[in-house]
C-alpha cells in the first residue's frame, strides 16, 4: 500500500518509540516492586489509548471526547468474556447463553473488545464522520454520555454502575508492552497509508483534497473505526490490569486524561502521543513520590495533599504556554536531531 | 490527634524494613488520603487506630504489637490496585480497603489474590465479600438493604404509615440496594401500598419534574423513601421541603450528621438508621466514652456513624486472631465465619461462609425534628434478608 | 398526570441554568475561540468563596451570612475577579493558539481551580443556608412551584434583557459584538482587543457567580464538582445553539431544559433512568440535522 521509500524513510519512529517502551518495561522489570509495576502496566495503557485517540484526532484533526466510549465497549466485552460462568450468571444475569457460557484467554479477549468497539465506531461513526469542527467533537461526546448513561444503567448486562469483579488480573508487564508496541505499530502503519495520507490532506487542506477525489467522511471513518478497536482492546487491558470494570472508569477523567496527554504530546505527532505519556506519566509519578515523602538527611520533606494535581495543571499549562503544539508538534522522532527540532504547525480544526 | 500521630509515627518506623515474617502483625490499609472517599475513610480508619492503640496497650494480639502500614489509594480504582499491592509488599497480613464497594475492591482483589484477608472499612454491598472479591473479604458494616427494610418495617410499625413512595437516586449500588431492602420488605407489610415511585441523579441540577410527580399525588404519601447519598441528598431533601412537601422522610444511614442540617433549616419529621449515636445520647454509654475518646484522639467528635464500622473491623478481626491463634488467612477466616451475634460496641456481629456481612442488624432510629437530631428508638427487622433477594 | 403548568416551571427554571451557563461560555467563545472548561471551576469558586477555608466537616460560613444586597454583589465581583484574572494570567499566552490548545489550557486550569479548593476545604461537600428565604413555596397560575424557582426564572429573563441592553445599546457592548462577529477586523477597526476580551472574561464569571448562587441556594452544598454537570449541558448547549451565537446559546439552553424535564415526565419509569441516553441522542440528531447549530453564528442576524 505505502510506497517502500516511505515506509523506509518512517520506520524509524515506531522502532525509537518500541525501544522507549522496552526501556520501561526493563525498568520496571528491575525494580521488582510491585506497586511500582503496576504503575508500569497503568502507563503502557495511557499509550495504547493516546496512541488510538491520535489514529483518529491527530490525522483527522477533529477533537474527539468520545474514544473512551470504545474503552468502555472493550473492557465490558472482557468481563462477558473472561469471568467465570458461575460469577457472570450472579452479577450479569441478562447475558444470552451461548455468551454466558464462554471463558476465552485474556488476550483473546483484547481482540474481541477491540473487533466489538471497531462495530459500533463503525456503526456511530457512519452518521458522525459527516461533521466537523466543534459539531463532530460534541456528537463524539454526546456518544460518550449515552454510552455510559445505558451501561449505568442496564443492570442486567453490565451490572449497571456496580464493579464487576471476578475478571482475570494479569499483573505482567510483558503483556501490555507487547500490546503497546503492536498498536504503536498499527498507528504509523495507518498513518503512512494511502488513508492516512489522504486523511491528513483533508485535514490541511480540505477543499483541496476533496477537489483531488478525497472522500474526507469515509477516510475519516476509517481512522475512526481503527482508532475506535485500539480503544476497544485498551479498554479489555485495563478491565484485566485490575480485575474490574465500571462505567465509570471510563468516562470524563479518564477522557480529559487522554486528551491532555496527547495535547501535551503533540496532537499531530505518534511520537508526540507516547512521549505526552511517558511526560506526563513520569510527573505525576514523581510528584507522587514528592507527596508520600523523601527522605533527605535525617528529615522527611513531603509536600502537602492536592500539591500534586495542582502543580501537574500548572506544568501543563506552561508545556502548552511555551511549545503550543505540543512537545513535538507535528514532527516525529526519526533519528535526526533537525527534525525533531523543528516546530511543526498545529493541525487546523 | 498527637497521640494519634505518635501512634502511627512509632508503628510506621517499626515497618521499616518491609518483610512478611512471623513476627510481626501487621494491619496494612490501603485507603483514600486523599480525594473525595478521604472524607468517608479517614474517620473509620482513626476509629480503626483507636482499637488498634487499645488492643496495643493491653499487651497486643497474641503477645505483639500490632504494627500499621499505609499506602494512599486517591479515591482512584487503577491507584487503589497499586495501593493494595503495596501494603502487602510492605508485609499486611490483613488488608484494610477503602468505604466504598466500588473504589475498595481493587485492593482487596491485589489482597485475594495473595491469599490475605481483606475487609471494606463500611462497604453496605454484598459484593464487598464472599459474592464479589472473594472467599477471604469482609465488611465491616451492615448491608444497605436492611437500612432500606429497617425503615419501611419501622415507619409501617410504629408511625402507622402506610402509603409509600419511592425515590431513587441511580448514581450508585449504594442507593439501589436501600431501594432493594425496601422493596423486598414492602410485599410483607399487609396493606402498605407504594403510590408512587421515581428516579433521579445524584448530580441533577435540579429535581423539580420528580417533586412535580409527587405532588400530582392525589394525596400527598404517608411516608417518602429516599435512596440517595451525599452530596445529593441534601440538595433533595432541602427541594422536596421547599415544594412543601411534608411527609415522612426515611433514609439510608448516608445522610447521618449534623453537618449539613444548616442547608435545610428547621427540617422536621425525618428519619436514619444509624449503628451508633454521634450525638450523645447513645442507649449505650460506651458509646459515648468512645465519642469522647474519638474526640480527645482526633480533636473532633465523629462527623457520621460511617466512623463506627472501623472500630467494629478491627474488634472483631483481633478477637478471630485470637482465637485462632495465628495470623494465618485460612484460620482466621474460619473463627470469622464462627461469629454468631458476636458481641461489639455498636451492636452484635454475625459472619457465615455463605455471607461476610450483615444482613439483619440492630439500628437505633434517628428522627430529626426541627433541626434537631436525636435517637427516638431502636429496630431490627423481623428476619434476615436472605442471600439470594440480596444477589437480585 | 402533573399539571401542565408545573412542568413548565420546572423545564423553564431547568432552563434557565443552562442558558446562563451556556451565555457564559458563549461570550468568551465568541471573542477568542477558546472553550472554556475552567467555568464549571468557576461555578464553584463561587460558591466555595462564601465558606471560610477549613477541612472540617461543619462548614464555617464567613461571607455568606452577609445580608443580600451584600452578598450578591460580593459573589459576582469573586467570580468576575476569577474569571479576569485567569484571562490575565493564562489564556492572554494563548490567542494564537489553536482551539485544541486553549480547550486542554482551560481544562488544566479548571484542574488546578479545583484541587485549590480540595486542599483547602477537603473533598468532603459543605452544607451551606444561602439566601433561606428562598425556600418556601408559592402559588402561581395554578402550580405551587418553590420561591426559587420562580427568581431565577426571572433572574435570567433580566440577565437576558440587560445583556442585550448592554451589548445594543454601550459603545463597549458594540466592540464586543464586533469583536465577536469578526476579531481581526475588529481589531483593525480600532477595537481594543484585551479590553474588550477582559470585559467578556468579567461578564463571563459572573454569569458563573449567578449560577452558582442559584444553585447553592437550590441544593444547600457547596461541592468541588458542582458546576460540572451544568457546565457540560452549557457546553452542549452553546454548540448546538450555534457556537459564538448568544440567542442560539440561550434558546438552546431552555431547549435542553426542556427536554430534559419532558424525558422525565413521559418516560416510563423503567426507562426514566435511560433519560440521559435519550437527552443525548436528542443532541446527536439535532448536529447531524443542523451542524452549524440552531442559529449559525457567521453572517446577518439578530444577536440577544
Amino acid at each position: 500500500m505505502a510506497r517502500p521509500s516511505m515506509l523506509r524513510r518512517t520506520i524509524a519512529t515506531p522502532l525509537i518509540l518500541s525501544a522507549l517502551l522496552v526501556a520501561f518495561a526493563l525498568v520496571a522489570w528491575l525494580a521488582g516492586s510491585r506497586p511500582f509495576n503496576q504503575t508500569v502496566i497503568d502507563i503502557f495503557l495511557q499509550v495504547i489509548f493516546v496512541v488510538g485517540l491520535y489514529t483518529f484526532v491527530g490525522n483527522s484533526g477533529v477533537i474527539s471526547f468520545g474514544h473512551i466510549a470504545f474503552a468502555c465497549l472493550g473492557g465490558y466485552v472482557a468481563a462477558w468474556t473472561t469471568i467465570k460462568p458461575m460469577m457472570k450468571g450472579v452479577s450479569m444475569p441478562g447475558l444470552p447463553d451461548w455468551l454466558m457460557q464462554l471463558e476465552i484467554p485474556f488476550w483473546a479477549a483484547a481482540v474481541a473488545g477491540g473487533g466489538f468497539a471497531a462495530f459500533w465506531a463503525l456503526v456511530f461513526g457512519a452518521v458522525l464522520m459527516r461533521l466537523s469542527g466543534i459539531a463532530a467533537s460534541i456528537a463524539t461526546f454526546a456518544m460518550l454520555a449515552m454510552v455510559n448513561s445505558i451501561y449505568s444503567n442496564w443492570t442486567s448486562v453490565t451490572a449497571a454502575t456496580s464493579s464487576v469483579v471476578g475478571i482475570p488480573i494479569v499483573r505482567t508487564v510483558w503483556p501490555y508492552l507487547i500490546a503497546a508496541i503492536i498498536v504503536v505499530f498499527i498507528a504509523w502503519a495507518f498513518a503512512i497509508s494511502r488513508y492516512g495520507l489522504a486523511l491528513r490532506a483533508a485535514r490541511d487542506e480540505p477543499t483541496a483534497a476533496a477537489a483531488s477525489g478525497v472522500d474526507i467522511p469515509r477516510v475519516r471513518l476509517i481512522a475512526f473505526v481503527i482508532s475506535g478497536a485500539i480503544m476497544g482492546a485498551g479498554g479489555a487491558l485495563y478491565a484485566h490490569s485490575i480485575g474490574l470494570v465500571t462505567p465509570d472508569t471510563f468516562y470524563l477523567g479518564l477522557t480529559f486524561t487522554t486528551l491532555s496527554m496527547l495535547v501535551v504530546g503533540g496532537i499531530g505527532s505518534l511520537s508526540g502521543a507516547v512521549l505526552g505519556v511517558l511526560i506526563l506519566s513520569s510527573l505525576i509519578q514523581g510528584l507522587r513520590w514528592l507527596e508520600a515523602g523523601v527522605q533527605v538527611g535525617a528529615s522527611t520533606i513531603a509536600l502537602p495533599g492536592g500539591v500534586q494535581e495542582i502543580a501537574l495543571g500548572a506544568v501543563m499549562i506552561l508545556i502548552l504556554m511555551f511549545r503550543p503544539a505540543g512537545i513535538m508538534g507535528n514532527s516525529e522522532l526519526t533519528g535526526r536531531i533537525a527534525r525533531t527540532e523543528k516546530p511543526g504547525e498545529p493541525g487546523e480544526n | 490527634m498527637k497521640r494519634l500521630t505518635a501512634i502511627l509515627a512509632a508503628t510506621t518506623c517499626l515497618s521499616g524494613a518491609a518483610f512478611a515474617d512471623d513476627e510481626r502483625i501487621v494491619v496494612g490499609f490501603a485507603t483514600a488520603e486523599t480525594g473525595f472517599m478521604q472524607a468517608y475513610d479517614k474517620p473509620a480508619q482513626d476509629a480503626a487506630m483507636i482499637r488498634i492503640a487499645e488492643i496495643n496497650a493491653a499487651g497486643g494480639l497474641l503477645g505483639k504489637q500490632i504494627e500499621v502500614v499505609n499506602a494512599d489509594t486517591k479515591t482512584d480504582r487503577a491507584e487503589g490496585a497499586k495501593a493494595g499491592l503495596s501494603v502487602i509488599d510492605q508485609g499486611a497480613d490483613m488488608v484494610v480497603v477503602s468505604c466504598d464497594y466500588d473504589f475498595g475492591a481493587p485492593a482487596a482483589l491485589a489482597a485475594e489474590s495473595s491469599g490475605l484477608i481483606s475487609f471494606f472499612l463500611c462497604a453496605e454491598s454484598i459484593k464487598a465479600g464472599i459474592q464479589g472479591v472473594g472467599p477471604n473479604s469482609f465488611s465491616a458494616s451492615v448491608l444497605a438493604a436492611v437500612q432500606g427494610a429497617t425503615m419501611a418495617e419501622w415507619a409501617y410499625n410504629k408511625k402507622e404509615a402506610r402509603t409509600f413512595y419511592r425515590l431513587l437516586d441511580t448514581w450508585t449500588e449504594y442507593n439501589k440496594g436501600i431501594c432493594d431492602g425496601f422493596d423486598w420488605m414492602m410485599p410483607q407489610l399487609a396493606d402498605a401500598t407504594l403510590v408512587g415511585e421515581d428516579t433521579f441523579l445524584n448530580e441533577d441540577a435540579s429535581i423539580a419534574a420528580q417533586i412535580t410527580r409527587i405532588k400530582s399525588l392525589p394525596e400527598e404519601p404517608d411516608a417518602i423513601m429516599l435512596c440517595t447519598m451525599m452530596p445529593g441528598a441534601v440538595s433533595a431533601i432541602k427541594q422536596l421541603r421547599a415544594a412543601g412537601i411534608n411527609s415522612m422522610i426515611l433514609n439510608g444511614s448516608g445522610v447521618d450528621g449534623s453537618y449539613w442540617l444548616s442547608a435545610v433549616p428547621d427540617l422536621s419529621n425525618f428519619f436514619v438508621p444509624v449503628q451508633g449515636s454521634i450525638y450523645g445520647d447513645d442507649p449505650n454509654p460506651d458509646v459515648t466514652a468512645f465519642n469522647a475518646k474519638f474526640k480527645e484522639v482526633t480533636g473532633g467528635d465523629p462527623s457520621t456513624q460511617y466512623t463506627y464500622p472501623g472500630y467494629v473491623m478491627i474488634d472483631v478481626w483481633a478477637k478471630a486472631v485470637e482465637r485462632a491463634g495465628t495470623t494465618e488467612t485460612s484460620a482466621v477466616v474460619a473463627e470469622l465465619e464462627k461469629m454468631n451475634g458476636e458481641p461489639t460496641l455498636f451492636g452484635p456481629r454475625t459472619f457465615t461462609s455463605e455471607l461476610h456481612h450483615q444482613n439483619q442488624a440492630r439500628y437505633l432510629i434517628v428522627e430529626t425534628n426541627a433541626g434537631k437530631p436525636g435517637v427516638v428508638d431502636e429496630w431490627t427487622i423481623s428476619a434476615p434478608i436472605p442471600v439470594a433477594d440480596l444477589m437480585k | 398526570m402533573a399539571p401542565i403548568m408545573q412542568v413548565v416551571f420546572d423545564a423553564l427554571s431547568l432552563g434557565s441554568l443552562y442558558a446562563l451557563g451556556a451565555l457564559g461560555i458563549a461570550l468568551i467563545f465568541g471573542v477568542m475561540r477558546l472553550v472554556n472548561f475552567a467555568h464549571g471551576d468557576v461555578i464553584a469558586f463561587c460558591v466555595f468563596a462564601l465558606l471560610w477555608p477549613s477541612v472540617d466537616a461543619v462548614a464555617i460560613i464567613f461571607a455568606g451570612n452577609l445580608p443580600w444586597f451584600l452578598l450578591i454583589p460580593f459573589t459576582l465581583a469573586v467570580g468576575a475577579g476569577l474569571s479576569v484574572l485567569s484571562e490575565v494570567v493564562v489564556f492572554r499566552r494563548f490567542r494564537r493558539a489553536n482551539p485544541a490548545t486553549m480547550m486542554i489550557a482551560s481544562f488544566a486550569l479548571g484542574f488546578v481551580i479545583r484541587y485549590f479548593l480540595l486542599m483547602l476545604f477537603s473533598s468532603r461537600p459543605k452544607s451551606i443556608s444561602l439566601l433561606p428565604g428562598l425556600s418556601q413555596p408559592v402559588e402561581l397560575l395554578g402550580a405551587r412551584i418553590p420561591l426559587l424557582q420562580l427568581i431565577t426564572i426571572l433572574v435570567t429573563i433580566a440577565v437576558l434583557i440587560g445583556l442585550t441592553a448592554f451589548l445594543r445599546r454601550t459603545r463597549f457592548g458594540l466592540e464586543m459584538r464586533a469583536a465577536a462577529e469578526n476579531f481581526t477586523m475588529a481589531r483593525m477597526l480600532g477595537v481594543r482587543a484585551n479590553r474588550v476580551i477582559m470585559g467578556a472574561f468579567a461578564l463571563s464569571g459572573a454569569l458563573a457567580a449567578a449560577i452558582a448562587l442559584i444553585l447553592g441556594s437550590q441544593t444547600g452544598t457547596a461541592n468541588i464538582m458542582m458546576g460540572a454537570s451544568v457546565m457540560l449541558m452549557a457546553f452542549i448547549a452553546t454548540v448546538i445553539g450555534g457556537m459564538g451565537s448568544l440567542a442560539g446559546a440561550v434558546i438552546a439552553g431552555f431547549a435542553l431544559g426542556a427536554i430534559a424535564t419532558v424525558m422525565q415526565v413521559i418516560l416510563p419509569p423503567d426507562a426514566r433512568a435511560f433519560r440521559d441516553a435519550f437527552v443525548y441522542g436528542a443532541v446527536i440528531l439535532v448536529l447531524i440535522f443542523r451542524p452549524q447549530g440552531l442559529l449559525a453564528a457567521r453572517g446577518t442576524k439578530e444577536r440577544v
